[in-house]
């Protein structure tokens, strides 16, 4: 698959961990994600399939990985804007890195770093675990 | 719209639940989850081990034996509460453990290939999965009963699966998801009609209706405490007395013996054949104290104040785009499960979080009902318990009118 869309310069990790830094407060971080969510590119519904979705969240998540030159290409989407919200914080973190980088990233770091850990904590419900699970053995 | 809104002074108060006072602005929402504790329930369980604490039916003791008195005085507060004989009553972990229990006692022992049971699809994932665990050890199988459109058992289906070949009828009281209640005098009758035995599922109904198991007619019925004001780690089955007498143990241990030696073992007369091991006891004591604290209150003020408050709630969200309650069948307990036009009830909830009022979201642990609504998204469920108030409900409408603007 070539058609890969690529993500927005506005997604790009220390844009957006600017723009997540500067809402200050839950819903100005929960109006922020559904903005982000308008923001990652949409997948096309005939890529929506089982095959695709990430067991173990509250809402539907399709997660598609492949490495290209060695680096990890992701495209993701979700029925829910806030999760798909932080698909575009996952594709963000994880997009054009090296297995070894893959590997060694510290997403719930960067998660507290930006005063998003009640994700984390609701991880099971956000289904961000199981993203970072699929992401990591990809 | 609603008109009557009555003095809420006879009901108890928010003051009541020491973690609703500690918390204000908390809108507890979730009580189909698991309800608030009042303080004399968190009482009694402290009192107990303050001043109780012994393992009960062993102690060679004065201690041991005022335990084993109060845990017994429990079990009667429980029969008393839903109108019952003490030797009926079985103390179990929970609502699931009990219907895991008839399942596996019950079900393994009576079920044979080509029997059938019964299940609505309403039910609790608790009241499916047991069944199929036994259901592959027998060959017994199951047949779901199918909903009308608003969410009510479709009679005339489950007239239709009625037969010779039925064994076991489960079905719930209440429904967890939608709070739709069958109309279960006339399922126990045309269940008992072809002979088959009824298990019915208390966990949601017995905090807003209460149970009259002589009355009932039913065979089980099972419930979990912390869903009517008690503890976690406590609920009950009751069963009728000839059913749990012919019933084999399902767990093996201290105090449901008779006599052990390694040429046979002889088992206990029930209720303590079933209850192996050391009893969740102080929790027992606790779940007494809520019984009897519910059974003092005014239950027929309760259930008008849950009923004003549903409708409220109805009545407001007709004012809100794209909002539907799911499951509109009469007589309902007071439950709502929403769903939004284009919005995610999970993005709803995180917002509604934000304003502390909770609810839950997803398929409610009722994966088989939600597909037969077609609902992949699940619902947003708001369930209302007797220390909610007008003001909760308001506070959520607003909540909704803003997260949805803001989602469209």
């Amino acid at each position: 698959m070539s058609a890969w869309p690529a993500l927005p310069e506005t997604l790009a990790l220390p844009a957006l961990m600017g723009r997540l830094a500067a809402a200050h407060g839950w819903e100005a971080k929960n109006r922020l994600l559904v903005q982000l969510a308008r923001e990652l590119p949409p997948m096309p519904d005939e890529l929506k399939t089982d095959e695709h979705r990430v067991a173990g969240c509250e809402a539907q998540v399709w997660l598609l990985t492949q490495w290209q030159d060695e680096r990890l290409q992701l495209w993701a989407d979700s029925d829910s804007r806030i999760v798909k919200g932080l698909l575009a914080l996952v594709c963000a973190a994880y997009a054009g890195r090296s297995a070894a980088e893959v590997a060694s990233f510290d997403f719930g770091g960067l998660l507290q770093t930006l005063g998003l850990q009640r994700f984390l904590s609701s991880s099971r419900a956000s289904g961000l675990a199981a993203m970072v699970q699929v992401i990591r053995s990809a | 719209m609603v008109v009557l809104f009555m003095d809420h002074s006879p009901l108890p108060d928010r003051a009541a639940f020491p973690l609703l006072a500690a918390n204000p602005e908390l809108v507890w929402l979730d009580n189909a989850a698991t309800t608030q504790k009042p303080r004399v329930v968190l009482d009694a369980e402290r009192r107990f081990y303050e001043e109780s604490n012994a393992n009960v039916h062993r102690g060679g003791h004065r201690l041991g034996y005022a335990a084993t008195e109060a845990y017994e005085a429990a079990r009667q507060t429980v029969a008393r509460f839903i109108n019952a004989n003490a030797q009926e009553v079985v103390f179990t972990r929970g609502a699931t453990e009990a219907i895991n229990l008839v399942a596996y006692s019950w079900g393994g022992s009576e079920l044979k290939a080509g029997d059938e049971i019964l299940l609505s699809t309403l039910e609790h994932h608790a009241n499916i999965v047991p069944w199929q665990l036994v259901a592959q050890r027998t060959g017994a199988v199951i047949r779901p009963i199918p909903l009308q459109e608003d969410g009510q058992i479709d009679m005339t289906a489950f007239a239709d699966l009625l037969g010779p070949r039925t064994r076991l009828v489960a079905i719930s009281q209440m429904s967890n998801a939608l709070g739709v209640c069958p109309p279960l005098e006339q399922m126990i009758a045309a269940a008992r009609a072809v002979g088959a035995c009824v298990l019915v599922d208390g966990a949601q109904g017995i905090a807003h209706q209460g149970v009259d198991v002589a009355a009932l007619g039913a065979d089980f019925y099972v419930f979990s405490g912390h869903k009517v004001f008690g503890p976690t780690g406590i609920g009950v089955l009751w069963g009728r007395a000839e059913l749990l007498a012919q019933m084999p143990p399902w767990q093996g241990g201290g105090e449901m013996i008779e006599r052990v030696s390694f040429d046979g073992t002889t088992f206990a007369p029930a209720p303590r054949r079933f209850e192996a091991g050391t009893p969740a006891f102080a929790q027992t004591v606790a779940l007494a104290a809520a019984l009897d604290w519910l059974a003092g209150q005014d239950r027929l003020a309760i259930a008008q104040h849950e009923t004003a408050l549903y409708q409220q709630l109805a009545d407001g969200i007709t004012y809100l785009d794209g909002v539907r309650i799911v499951g509109t069948a009469p007589g309902k307990g007071p439950i709502a499960s929403l769903v939004f036009g284009r919005a995610h009830p999970y993005d709803v909830a995180q917002f509604l979080d934000e304003r502390d009022i909770a609810v839950r979201v997803g398929n409610h642990c009722a994966g088989p009902l939600m597909q037969s609504l077609g609902l992949s998204q699940g619902t947003l469920r708001v369930s209302l318990a007797l220390y909610n108030t007008t003001a909760d409900i308001d506070a959520l409408l607003a909540a909704l009118e803003d997260t949805l603007e803001l989602l469209q």
